[in-house]
Order: C-alpha cells, then structure tokens, then sequence
C-alpha cells in the first residue's frame, strides 16, 4: 500500500482543527469534547502507525526565500516512530482526562491546548526544515505554560501562575538560545533543511551545538535547566505532567539532541562536547534523584525523577558511541511510558482520594489493585529492575559508558548505577506510603478509579513488561533504524532471563506461603494494658529517608536546594535592583530630559566626525 | 490624484465633524470612522497596482522645494496601511471610550488632523512636505495629548512640546544645511546631489545628519532621546496612546529617518553601527524600564522604545534580510502594541484603574480582553505562531547572515547584537508576564468581582486586531510576499551591498 504524502498533513493539522472544534462545543453537550479529543487522537494514532510502516514520505510546498519552506515534512525511521509514540501518548492522555478533569472549570481550554499540542509536536517531528521546527517547538512551549494555568485543584492561583511563568522563562529563554544556535547552524551548513545539514566542526560549530542543546535540555528537563518541572508539578494538573514533562517534553528534547549529535555536529566519544553531555548526564541523575527521596508530595517526587531519568538520556547520548546513543534513546522512549505511567497512576490516586500527600495516604493496594499493580510495574521499570524495559536501556547506557573509552568514564557508570539504585529507594518509598502500610480512616470506601483511567494505565504498564521481555523488538524496529545496528554484549536475553526470573519468583512465592501456614498469626497489638488501633501505629513512608536529608554532608546541600541556589531562574532577582536604579535616573525633570538629548547630539557628533 | 485622497478625506471629515457636529452630537462617531475606513480601504486596493510595479505620484504647484510633491511606492503603502488600519481600529474604539471626556467632536477633529499629518509624512517626495507633515502629526498630538486637561495631562503634553521643539529645531537645520549643501530637497534628486556635495566626506552634511538622527530620534524615541515619552504615551487617551506606540513614533521618528539614512545620505559602515549600537541600548534599556513600571501603560510605554530598538537593529543592519525584519516588526509592533494599549484602556474603562497592584484576576471577568492580551503579549514576547515570532526570527538570522555578508571587521558586534537582542526579548517575555500576572491572572479581589466586559464596540477592535496578529503570524508568506518584499525593494538598492 503507498500513502500519499499528504497524509502527513493530517497528523497535525485534524488535532489543531479538532482543538478549535472543542473551543466552540457548547457546554451543554455532554461528552461533546471529550469525545472529539478521544476520537481524534484515536484517528491520528492510527495513522501515525500507517505512516511508520511505510516508507519515506515528504511533503513539501513551494520556497518562501533563504532555501525555507512554509512547509517541509518528512518522515523517516527517527520521526515516524516517535510520531506513532506522541500520537499514542495523546490518546491515553485523552482518555485518562475524561474522568481526571471531569467537573473542573476552563474544559474547554483544556482539550484545545491538549490537542494543539499533538499537533504542533507531531509537527516538530515531520519538520524537515529547522525554522519551522523552532516555530512548532515554540507552540508545545506555550501550550505548557497555557495548560499549566489550568491549574491542578489545591493550588492557588498566584502559585499556578508563577509556576508558568518560571517553566516559560526557563524555556522560551532557552529557546532564545536555541534560535541562535540553529542561525549559526544555517550559517555553518548554508541551509536550513534539516536532512541535508552534514556534521559541522570548529569554534562555531561548538557553540551552535551549546546553544541548540541548551534549547533541548531545557525542554528535556536536564540540569541546570530543570527546575521548572517540580514546580510545576504541583501546580498543573496531574494528566497535563504525564502528557508534557513525562512524555512530550522528553520526546522532543531528546529528539533534538540526538539529532545535534547524530547528524549536526562532528561528534565523537571523548571530545570535549562529549564529556559535556556525559557531565551534565551524571549530575541531573544523582542531584535529581538525591531530591526526588526526600519529598512528600507524590507529584513533587515523580517530577524530580522526570528530571533524573533525563540525565540518562543525556548520559547515554553524550557517549558518543552507538550503542550509548541508542541507549539514550531508547530510554527516552521507556521513560515516556513509565513515566507517564507513574504520574497518571499519581492522579488515579489522587482521583480516588483526593489527596497527594504521602504522609496522608496509604494501604490503598486493595482498593486500587490496577492502579497498584500498574504503579509497582512502572516503578520498578523506572527503577531498572529486571525484566521490564527500564532495565534494559539503562544497561545499553552503561555499556555505551564503558565503549566510550576513556578510563576514567567509570565515575560516569557508578554515578549512573548509584542512581539506579537510589530511585528504586525512593519508589520503596512512594509505593509504601501509598498502597502499603496501614490505610488511613479518611480513605475508607475509596474505590478504583473507572474503566477511562485504568485502560491508559494498564497499556502503558502492559508496554513496560513488553519491552522489557522483548526487548529486541523496539530496538530492531524503532532505535536501529536510526542509529544503525546495536550489538548488546554479554549474555543477556532478556526473555530467557524473564522465564528464568519468573521461575525464581515462583518458587519464592511458594517458600513464602509454605512458611505462612505454619508460622505467622495475626493478634491485636497490646502494649502497656492497652490494645492500640493498627491505624494509629503505622509507620508512614516519608520520613523513610530523613537520615540522609540530615546526614552531615548532605544536609547543607539540601538547604541550599531548597533556597533555589541551583536554580537558574531564582537569579532573575538580580535584575531588579537595575531596574531600580535605572527608574531613579528618569527623575521627570524636564531639564534632565532636555540635557540627555543634548549629550546625545554631542556624543553622536564626535563619533561621526571621528569616524568620517 | 490618488495620493491627494489620503490628505483630502481626513481634512475633509475634520471639517465637516466641525461643522456637523453642532447640530447632531453623533457627527463624529459617523464621520470619523467613515474617514478612517474608506482611507484603509483605499490604501488596500493599492496593493496590486504597486506589486505590478506602478507608482503614483502628484505634485501641486511649483518644483521642489516650493510645490506639494507625493508618491506612493512600496515603503510608502506598507506605511499608509498600518496607518490608517490602526487609525480605522482606534477611531472605533473611540465611539464608546471617549465618552467619558467633554468636547468629543473636537477630540475626533484634532484625530484627523494627526492622520493627515501621518499620511502627508509617508506620500512626501521632498523633505518640505515631509517636515510639514511632521509638524502638523506632532501639533495634533500635542493637543490630543492634553486632551484630559488635568495636570497630569497637561505636564506630559509640556514636556513633549518642549522637546518636540528641540526635535523641530534640529529637523529645519539640517534640512536647511542640505538644501544649501545640494541645492535641492527632492528626495529622488538628492541622493546623486549629496554624493555630489563630497557625501560623508563634507563636514556639513555630518553635521546635518547628526541634527537629523537627533531630531528624529527625538521624534522616535530611542534612548537617549526617549524620556518623553512614557509621560506622553501613558496619560493620552487610550486609543491616542495607540496610535502613538502603534504608528506615530514610527512614522514621524524611523521612517523619516529611514528615508534620510538609506534615500538621501546612503547607509555608511559608520551609520550602520551607530544605528545598531543605538538600537541595542534601546532594547536592554528600555526593557529593564519596563520590568520596574507598576502602571500598565507606562510599563507599555517604555515597551515601546524597547521594540523600536529592534527596528532600529535590523534597519542598521543595512542587508534586504535586516531591512525586511525591521518592516516587518514595525507593523507586527503596530498591531500587537496598539492592541495592548486598547487592553489597557479597556481595563481601565472596566476597573478605574492601571495599577497593576490593584487589579487581578480578570481573566474570569473579561475574557474578550484577556484573550485579546494573551495574544498580543505572546506575539510582542516572540512565541509562535504569533507575528513577533516570525520578524524577531528574521532580525535574528539577518544579523548572523550579516556576519558572512555584512561590512568587514563587524563580525563580533553582529554577534554581540543578535545576543543582546535574544537577552532583550527574554526580558520581554518578563515584562509581559508580569502584566499578565498582575492583570488577569492571580485572584481576583473583592472590590472587582462586579466588574463586566467593555461594551462590543471596543471589543470589535481588539478582536481584529488579535486577529491580524495571528492571521500574519500564520499567513507570513504572503504578508512578505505582497507588502513587505516591494517596500524592501524600494530601500535596500540604497542598503548594504545595494
């Protein structure tokens, strides 16, 4: 079957028409845009699938001048499959909010920005031509900030707004670097059409790869351009972190980055931008996730490890070698659907409950099985445990570390191991405090939330055991295509290994059980003459790691991090006092006015004259 | 006679506002707003004529300097459809908002007469006219400024008149030390008379072209010569305030300066930085500025110097890409600057007042000017698809391109202003959404919670406006294509590599 390249069209254009038509649904017209937004995302995920099976397609109109087309779509290996992902991605999302946002204000608005922003990512995917890539970029850009003010509902309005504010100072002024970077690139290359820029060398070369990768981190939520994500996090509606920072955002952020590196830049493993990235990598995973293991607010810790998981994009990218790459890539793929996964089971919770405290939930497993199960899966998945699809990438990572060469990479793989390790802590954390443990009074008669919410959850958890078990499938299908052929080294099969662990697990469930009848009974607690309530003694997960908030090394960094002293746009304040004395100076004196405009005339004079 | 029609139609209607009005109160409603939209009108259906390479021209009386001499060319028209489109959107916002002033005939009297000085500055083809029609844009405004007759009013009107003196002042003398350097003032004839008169070898035409980037930079308000104005722009009625930001410093301040610097003296290595370097104060400076303003069409106002710093940018870049960038933010700053003004005034109309740290949460109370606003502060902030974007975009890759293709030895300060100008619309992006913050977003307070939307007649304007903005936004091409391109065309033989 051959498509017409018009096709392409479609994938952004139907979402973007299909957002007005939700603008003007009146209100009376129960599930009218609710309906639309599932139906469209639906249609354009079904074609997104199309267009990845076929070949090459590209859509192009007439030039407009400097080699730029109004517009110039293709898709390739790279777009096509993360076009199949954004599309998936924007139909769980869809359906999810059906019930999530159900009975809040501004709806509306709501489906618009939501559709506008499949449209314009799928467009930032097919742009063959990087000004027309800046300009769908910058839409998902104000699209975050126009879904942020939306609002998730315990948070005020002041607090909603400044968190939209800082993610777009953050990343429209990572943009403006952005913007000079691809000028730079054009001036380099001498065109702007992406499929013909060959890699570039030398001092400008250098900066144009600083500036476009301060445009991607920002939008991947890499350090020193992450914060903000957490801030976000407990301003903007729970679906809305799922669709854009969990998984959108990644998705072009990461798409960009690779891109410099694969296509833009001469790139090697070990040159000096290399060991840039790999930095910047190791640092977000071990600050992001040291963050994420003291919060309280649920959306708070998965919005720390958004930024976490994107250091090992960067990290395995930054390797400069295939399999790294692909690793970076194929993480970025995994960590959108378990990450998505995470946040939308945080507002399935939050659904039931009403609550996102750790500290007030809890012991909600039964109630919420699918929830619990979906949890558990993506939090071991996001944790790197074996056999599910976290696994698997982070060991690609690991090994594009150790291809890297350098002897001294090995702080690299022990930062990247030592992250591990410390978010599958943090998840211990989160997954106790709320679906173990005792079940607070408050949450007696929750109940799972309904078919719409779990569906999205149950696929994305479902994706995190398939590729991880077969994980030969995504990287033979999606990631070598564009990186070229991965060879993985050692003995790993992930799906003899998954029987084998399945073994194992089952035979450990039968020792437990084995062990349960003879010895465990259950008697009320009686101290001191008393018989104290269950629910009074149980030990809440947040204080889990308390000790290494206060551990001496630790603890000053921690405050400095709560005063924003790593966060790039808490500098914005230096500003003002220039303001200030700039206002001072415009003291309303005519004669001030009057003296400026002469000093003016002189200076300009003495320069001319010195110049002529 | 086509070009007489944009002096004859405002002069026309001012006359018979005046003569109408003291039998039916309405005349001016009427009249004004007919005047203004015939006038856009007209100026539209030029656009295909002038893409197929005519000119018009008229000339009255005697040779230059003595008689009336008009063209319209590519520049020209761009200039005469920003114009009068903002002047056709603020005389319709006018209807209502200028209810609250007596003598609302005379209000529209003196309208028309600042439209007709705008339109006699863009069609004049000898530096005569043009300074005529500067004076009599500024006279109008000066009234129009003091329209409120209260001190504050009138304190801005006095500072502004005094230095439009000063501005006046330095206009005539260098007009006079041209005409006695090459004997004419046409503005054709004076490009081959200057290069004549020994150009920027003779120590009298520098000095002239000093009086003229003072005098005009007085007018257009770039810093140092900008402390006027956010007194001027913020106290005049709103939809005055509009036209000013909008249209008026651009076409009685940078584009006489344009015509003088690219028509008669041709653009030098050394006017192109002084105007880039002047352009890139501008931005930082002004921006800084907005970012302390509390009062909503102040902090607009010191906008305003900081945007035409980017016009100023481009224009001094001197290549068909920069001057192409620089027409381009000058219409986009018209429409989505005159649109933040109009916003405002229809907070103010609503609320009673413009402080920022009074209002809030309006979003919920007005959504016609919220959305409105929400536009045109992401378009003036350069987010796309809004227009900003695109002619930010194009400032931005005419100053990298001018690295390769530029004047020898600029490479560095290219560099340095395409930085500064990316610095400056980051602060950009602060200033509006601080006004956004404090305006729409937030919690609405108590005493506003009885506040309702402005009546249709000042939303329609908005709305169109908000419109324009995105309708340029996404249909770019064209707009380059059709209006931009011939106005390009008419500046850039005398530009860098012209």
């Amino acid at each position: 079957m051959s498509l017409s390249p018009g096709i392409l069209l479609i994938t952004i254009f139907l979402p973007m028409a299909a957002g007005l038509l939700c603008l003007l649904v009146p209100d009376r017209v129960r599930w009218g845009r609710e309906s639309i937004a599932v139906a469209t995302t639906l249609a354009v995920f079904v074609i997104a699938i199309l267009i990845f099976i076929a070949p090459e397609l590209r859509f192009q109109t007439g030039e407009i001048g400097l080699g730029i087309r109004y517009l110039d779509l293709y898709s390739y290996s790279f777009s096509s499959f993360l076009l199949m992902f954004s599309s998936l991605f924007g139909l769980l999302i869809s359906l999810f909010s059906i019930r999530y946002m159900q009975g809040r204000g501004r709806l509306r608005e709501y489906y618009f920005y939501l559709l506008l922003t499949l449209g314009a990512t799928n467009g930032a995917f097919l742009s063959d031509n990087l000004i027309l890539f800046l300009a769908f970029w910058g839409i998902v850009m104000v699209t975050l900030f126009l879904l942020t003010t939306i609002g998730s509902r315990d948070a005020s309005p002041e607090r909603v707004f400044d968190a939209g504010h800082k993610s777009l100072m953050i990343i429209g002024g990572a943009d403006m670097a952005l913007l000079l970077g691809i000028g730079l690139l054009w001036y380099l290359s001498g065109t702007f059409t992406m499929s013909a820029i060959t890699p570039q060398s030398g001092g400008m070369a250098t900066a144009a790869f600083v500036l476009i990768m301060l445009g991607a981190i920002s939008k991947a939520g890499a350090m020193p351009l992450h914060s903000w994500i957490p801030n976000m996090a407990e301003a903007a509606p729970t679906s809305v972190m799922a669709f854009l920072p969990g998984s959108l955002d990644k998705l072009l952020g990461i798409y960009l980055l690779s891109r410099m590196v694969l296509n833009f830049y001469e790139f090697s493993p070990g040159c000096p931008m290399s060991l840039l990235l790999m930095i910047i990598g190791a640092v977000t995973i071990i600050a992001a996730v040291m963050m994420a293991m003291v919060q309280h607010d649920m959306r708070k810790l998965l919005s720390f490890h958004a930024v976490s998981q994107a250091g090992y994009m960067v990290l395995g990218i930054g390797t400069g070698t295939p399999i790294g790459v692909a690793g970076g890539i194929f993480h970025m793929l995994n960590n959108s659907i378990f990450k998505s996964g995470l946040f939308l089971s945080g507002g399935s919770v939050e659904h039931g409950t009403g609550e996102n405290d750790l500290g007030k939930l809890g012991g909600l497993a039964k109630a919420m099985p699918i929830t619990f199960i979906a949890c558990l899966i993506c939090a071991l998945s996001i944790s790197g445990v074996p056999p599910f699809n976290g696994f698997f990438s982070k060991w690609m990572v690991y090994q594009g570390i150790l291809e890297a060469g350098a002897s001294q990479f090995w702080i690299f793989l022990i930062a990247a191991m030592f992250g591990s390790a410390l978010t599958l802590a943090s998840f211990v954390k989160l997954i106790h405090s709320t679906f173990l443990g005792q079940k607070p009074r408050e949450l007696e008669g929750v109940k799972e939330s309904g078919i719409s919410m779990t569906i999205p959850l149950i696929v994305l958890a479902a994706l995190c055991v398939v590729f991880g078990v077969f994980a030969q499938l995504p990287i033979t299908q999606f990631i070598a295509p564009v990186v070229g052929p991965v060879t993985v080294s050692g003995v790993w099969s992930p799906t003899l290994a998954t029987v084998l662990l399945l073994v194992a697990l089952a035979i450990g469930l039968i020792i437990y059980f084995i062990g349960k009848i003879r010895v465990t009974r259950e008697v009320p607690m009686y101290i001191g003459g008393e018989t104290l309530d269950p629910v009074e003694t149980s030990v809440p997960g947040t204080r889990f790691y308390d000790t290494i908030r206060f551990m001496g090394v630790f603890s000053g960094l921690y405050r400095r991090g709560e005063e924003a002293v790593f966060d790039i746009y808490s500098y914005g304040k230096y500003v003002l006092p220039v303001t200030r004395v700039l206002s001072v100076l415009h003291n309303g004196r005519l004669t001030t006015y009057v003296s400026w405009c002469l000093w003016g005339l002189i200076i300009l004079f003495l320069i001319l004259v010195g110049v002529g | 006679m086509l070009p007489l029609l944009f002096v004859v139609i405002p002069l026309g209607a001012a006359l018979v506002i005046f003569l109408l009005s003291r039998v039916w109160e309405r005349a001016g409603d009427l009249f004004a707003n007919l005047a203004t939209l015939s006038l856009f009108v007209i100026s539209l259906t030029l656009v295909g004529p002038i893409l197929r390479g005519d000119t018009f021209a008229y000339n009255l009386g005697a040779t230059s300097p003595l008689g009336i001499h008009f063209t319209i060319d590519g520049l020209s028209l761009l200039m005469l459809i920003t114009i009068n489109l903002l002047c056709f959107m603020s005389s319709l916002y006018s209807v209502n908002y200028m209810e609250r002033y007596t003598a609302k005939p005379r209000y529209y009297i003196l309208l028309m007469l600042m439209i007709m000085g705008m339109n006699v500055v863009v069609l004049g083809a000898d530096l005569v006219n043009l300074y005529i029609g500067v004076e009599i844009a500024a006279i109008a405004c000066y009234a129009l400024i003091a329209f409120g007759v209260e001190h504050e009013y009138l304190e801005a009107s006095f500072k502004y008149q005094i230095m439009g003196t000063v501005a006046t002042l330095c206009i005539l003398l260098g007009i006079a030390l041209i005409y006695r350097t090459a004997g004419t003032l046409n503005i054709v004839e004076l490009y081959d008379a200057v290069a004549a008169a020994g150009g920027m070898g003779n120590p009298i035409l520098v000095f002239s072209s000093v009086l003229f980037l003072g005098g005009f930079g007085l007018k257009a308000a770039y810093i140092p010569f900008h402390a006027w104005l956010p007194d001027a722009h913020s106290t005049a009625p709103t939809p005055v305030s509009a036209i000013l930001s909008g249209v008026f410093i651009k076409v009685v301040g940078l584009y006489c300066m344009i015509k003088v610097f690219f028509s008669i003296i041709g653009l030098t290595p050394a006017f192109s930085m002084v105007l880039m370097v002047l352009g890139a104060i501008s931005i930082i400076v002004a921006v800084l500025l907005a970012l302390a303003q509390w009062d909503s069409k102040r902090l607009l106002a010191y906008s305003s110097i900081e945007q035409m710093g980017f016009i100023l940018l481009g224009i001094g870049i001197g290549t068909p890409l920069g001057i192409l960038g620089a027409l381009f933010h000058l219409i986009n700053h018209a429409t989505f600057k005159s649109l933040l003004f109009l916003d405002a005034g229809s907070v103010e109309t609503a609320t009673g007042t413009r402080d920022l740290k009074e209002l809030g949460g309006l979003n919920q109370r007005m959504p016609v000017t919220g959305v409105t606003t929400a536009i045109a502060s992401f378009s003036i902030s350069g987010f796309p698809p809004f227009n900003g974007f695109w002619s930010k975009l194009i400032i931005i890759i005419a100053l990298v391109q001018a690295i390769g293709i530029g004047y020898p030895g600029f490479a560095p300060a290219y560099i340095t202003f395409a930085v500064i100008a990316l610095v400056g619309s980051i602060l950009t992006m602060a200033v509006f959404l601080k006004l956004e913050r404090h305006i729409f977003f937030g919690s609405l307070p108590e005493k506003l919670a009885k506040v309702r939307e402005v009546p249709w007649l000042m939303c329609a304007p908005m709305i169109i406006l908000a419109a324009v903005c995105i309708g340029v936004g996404i249909a770019f091409p064209w707009v380059i294509g059709n209006l931009l391109d011939p106005a390009v065309g008419v500046l850039s033989v005398f530009g860098l590599g012209g």
